[in-house]
């Protein structure tokens, strides 16, 4: 390749530690490119969802820094950072008081855009996660599906046109069916807009299916990046191995069944 | 009875805007604390711990004694200020409670997604955490209101008007029409802005603009109209004495148009001297407040801060509660030691005796006394462990019982405090044996009562005296318009008068207007 991708994010050696020396991320390098998919993938309380939020800046970093744009995070105000970054969080976090439309419109409204510009673009964003404008726009969310939920959760972290979009399990909560719908859709929705998203995810199949490039976390630190072939062709040790066998176990179980 | 309950109408107004204006004042600057407390502890558990026991401690002192310490810490203030101070700080708790509970019960999902979209702190505070803690604030307030509303009618005592003014009265002259109508406003007041609350909150909710601006408009309607008489500058009372001035030739000029505000305590006599200071000062052309149904004590401390200018108070009391002199005194060097030292201390002068005396007086129905063979206090030493005496809740702690019970020995009697206007009542049918009676009351020859000796002469002379503040000491006029009630009251007429109240069902004016018939008449 004679042009590769800018690089929309990249962590360097960050660090994460609590109180009563408690360390949560150890020392992270990852890159995102722009218009790819970064899943991060590993088992619970390996670091992977503090690493998301450090991004964002709801925590900040013990050590190490993040690049945004080519820009150190720590210098802009997190205010304005979190406005540019879409947020797609583990449960739906849909202001219950608020509207479908008016949980759609919270970040173009926070960013001052005039109200012509606001509904155009609530439209256009249910349209987009193919949810019909008049049958939900004036709906609270707990007249919504888990689905439903999911898919308004998704337009509100697109809807001030991000580059990048911080997904925190975003289809953990939903059924196998709802959830292949909502992954395939979502992919579509990448391919069409060109935002770049990183995904905390604990399903490894997942990471595999939507990702361009995986990154397994374990104890605070990146065991293994690739690409879902590097990955299932090399595995780097046997705790990548064994994860990526649920998924070709499940898989050989049913071809069997099925033979 | 209908009168009764004209006169009783009559007074509405005037009650109802006093209570209006109280309680809501109250809940209002509550309110104004303690959200902003709230929203500022809720986040910080230490400091909401803290600022949850401090309102907790305040809420568990009874409302009666919260109030009458207010008129200390201010100076001996009485009248709106420590009430108000009082019941907003009582009205605290339940919103300051609510107020936390509600934000700290915000969903952490929500809070968080405010966050993470990149909402400022206040954004957050105002389009989400409030919004969604909104149900148990209200709730909280509505909790406040209904407190609030009920403890204002405890503000008459220290001298605010409320809804109160019927109770503590009624209570007094034994007007249980007046204790009603005083329970139902009040209850009926704090029903109908609980309801309102309750409306606005539902139509905020639901955003029905519709309901919340016809709830708006009932509020402002109620308080508005409630609050009328305040507002409005009452006409008819600042007529009667200029009318009432025009036919009297022959009374001191100096006081016309001047304003007095008279004292009286709790009790009946009270009530009628003051209704009889009200007619002769109308009659010399000044114009009246009156301040019934103050504290025993906190009387003295109004005078002494000007808050009321003149009122009736009794040579012991004055000896033992405000000088705190332990040992009584012959009856006249006691006038002329307190003339003195209230003169020096307070420059509250002491216009004279009345002519009659109130004095505490052990009593008990004259068949019981007759079956025990009592006479004198000193007889009832070697019974003292088989009798109950009953008194008003002041008297057990005054240095009259206490004198009383070493001097005869009678450490073993049981005591039961009681409402004064109780006490006759339960030793005419023996629910007690003994009562510390006042000796001017109608009730000890309807009763058919007997006052026991005190051969040790521990219980102190009662003359009742004219005390004026400071300020109405050196109003011109205003002594030589009281003067000719000074020694002009006997025994008699007082019993009389008090009898008319306590057991003919007149009013005090009525009582007053009877015994002005008697005026020197010995």
């Amino acid at each position: 390749m004679i042009d590769p991708p800018p690089t929309v994010l990249e962590t360097r050696q960050v660090t994460k530690t609590y109180p009563g020396d408690i360390r949560a991320v150890a020392g992270v390098d990852l890159i995102l490119k722009r218009g790819q998919m970064l899943a991060l993938a590993g088992t619970s309380g390996c670091g992977k969802t503090t690493m998301l939020k450090l991004i964002n800046r709801l925590e900040e970093t013990s050590g190490g820094s993040i690049l945004y744009e080519g820009e150190d995070i720590a210098a802009l105000d997190p205010v304005v950072l979190r406005r540019s970054i879409g947020w797609v969080m583990q449960g739906d976090g849909l202001f219950p008081h608020y509207t479908v439309a008016a949980n759609i419109a919270i970040v173009p409204r926070l960013l001052g855009w005039d109200q012509a510009a606001i509904d155009a673009r609530v439209r256009e964003m249910l349209e987009l996660v193919r949810l019909d404008f008049v049958e939900f726009a004036d709906r609270y969310p707990d007249a919504l599906s888990g689905g439903q939920r999911q898919r308004v959760g998704f337009a509100r972290a697109l809807a001030g046109k991000p580059d990048l979009l911080l997904m925190d399990e975003p289809f953990g909560a939903l059924d196998p069916i709802t959830r292949d719908g909502l992954q395939q859709d979502f992919m579509a929705l990448q391919a069409q807009l060109g935002f770049s998203a990183l995904m905390v995810t604990h399903d490894m199949a997942e990471a595999l299916i939507m990702a361009d490039q995986v990154a397994v976390m374990r104890d605070g630190l990146i065991v293994q990046c690739g690409t879902p072939a590097q990955l299932l062709k090399s595995p780097a040790d046997a705790y990548v191995a064994a994860l990526l066998d649920t998924p070709r176990r499940q898989i050989r179980r049913i071809a069997e069944l099925e033979a | 009875m209908s009168e009764n309950f004209a006169e009783r109408w009559a007074e509405l107004p005037h009650l109802l805007s006093g209570h209006v204006l109280l309680s809501l004042a109250a809940i209002c600057v509550g309110m104004a604390i303690s959200v902003p407390l709230g929203i500022y502890a809720a986040p910080r558990p230490r400091l909401a711990g803290s600022v949850l026991n401090i309102a907790g401690v305040i809420q568990t002192i009874p409302g009666l004694a919260l109030l009458a310490l207010m008129v200390p810490l201010l100076g001996g203030m009485i009248g709106y200020w420590p009430a108000f101070l009082a019941l907003m700080l009582y009205s605290i708790l339940p919103i300051l409670r609510n107020t936390i509970v509600g934000l700290q019960g915000v969903d952490a999902g929500v809070r968080e997604a405010a966050r993470g979209l990149g909402m400022t702190p206040s954004q957050r505070l105002w389009r989400v955490e409030l919004p969604l803690s909104l149900p148990v604030i209200v709730a909280g307030l509505r909790t406040s209101v209904v407190w609030v509303v009920g403890a204002a009618t405890l503000a008459t005592p220290v001298g605010a008007s409320s809804l109160g003014n019927y109770i503590f009265a009624g209570l007094q002259t034994r007007n249980w029409l007046s204790v009603l109508f005083g329970c139902v406003f009040a209850a009926g007041l704090a029903i109908l802005l609980d309801q309102m609350i309750r409306l606005l909150e539902i139509a905020a909710r639901q955003r029905r603009r519709g309901l919340a601006g016809g709830v708006a408009i009932a509020l402002g309607l109620v308080v508005g109209l409630s609050l009328l008489p305040i507002l409005v500058p009452a006409s008819s009372p600042a007529s009667a004495p200029a009318a009432s001035h025009d036919n009297s030739g022959d009374v001191p000029a100096g006081l016309a148009g001047q304003t007095i505000s008279i004292g009286a305590k709790a009790f009946t006599e009270q009530y009628i001297l003051a209704a009889l200071m009200q007619d002769v000062l109308e009659e010399a052309g000044a114009v009246v407040e009156r301040r019934d149904n103050l504290g025993s004590t906190i009387a003295y401390d109004a005078l002494r801060s000007g808050e009321i200018d003149v009122y009736i108070d009794y040579t012991g009391t004055i000896w033992a509660t405000v000088m705190q002199r332990p040992q009584a005194a012959q009856r006249d060097l006691m006038l002329a030691e307190m003339t003195a030292w209230l003169h020096t201390r307070d420059g509250v002068l002491t216009l004279g005796r009345l002519g009659f005396e109130n004095a505490y007086g052990f009593a008990m129905t004259r068949a019981r006394a007759d079956e025990l063979g009592v006479v004198s206090l000193a007889d009832l030493a070697g019974l003292a462990g088989d009798l109950t005496v009953g008194g008003d809740p002041e008297v057990f702690v005054r240095s009259e019982w206490i004198g009383t019970r070493d001097a005869y020995g009678l450490g073993a009697m049981r005591t039961r405090a009681m409402d004064s206007t109780f006490m006759y009542g339960a030793v005419r049918d023996g629910q007690v044996d003994l009562i510390s009676a006042y000796t001017t009351d109608g009730r000890i020859a309807a009763y058919d009562l007997v006052v026991l000796d005190d051969p040790a002469h521990i219980l102190p002379p009662y003359d009742a005296v004219i005390l004026l503040s400071a300020r109405a000491a050196a109003m011109p006029g205003l002594a030589e318009a009281l003067a000719p009630l000074v020694g002009a009251i006997d025994g008699d007429a007082m019993r009389g008068a008090n009898r008319l109240v306590d057991l003919e069902h007149q009013t005090p004016a009525q009582a007053a207007a009877w015994l002005a018939t008697r005026l020197g008449d010995e």
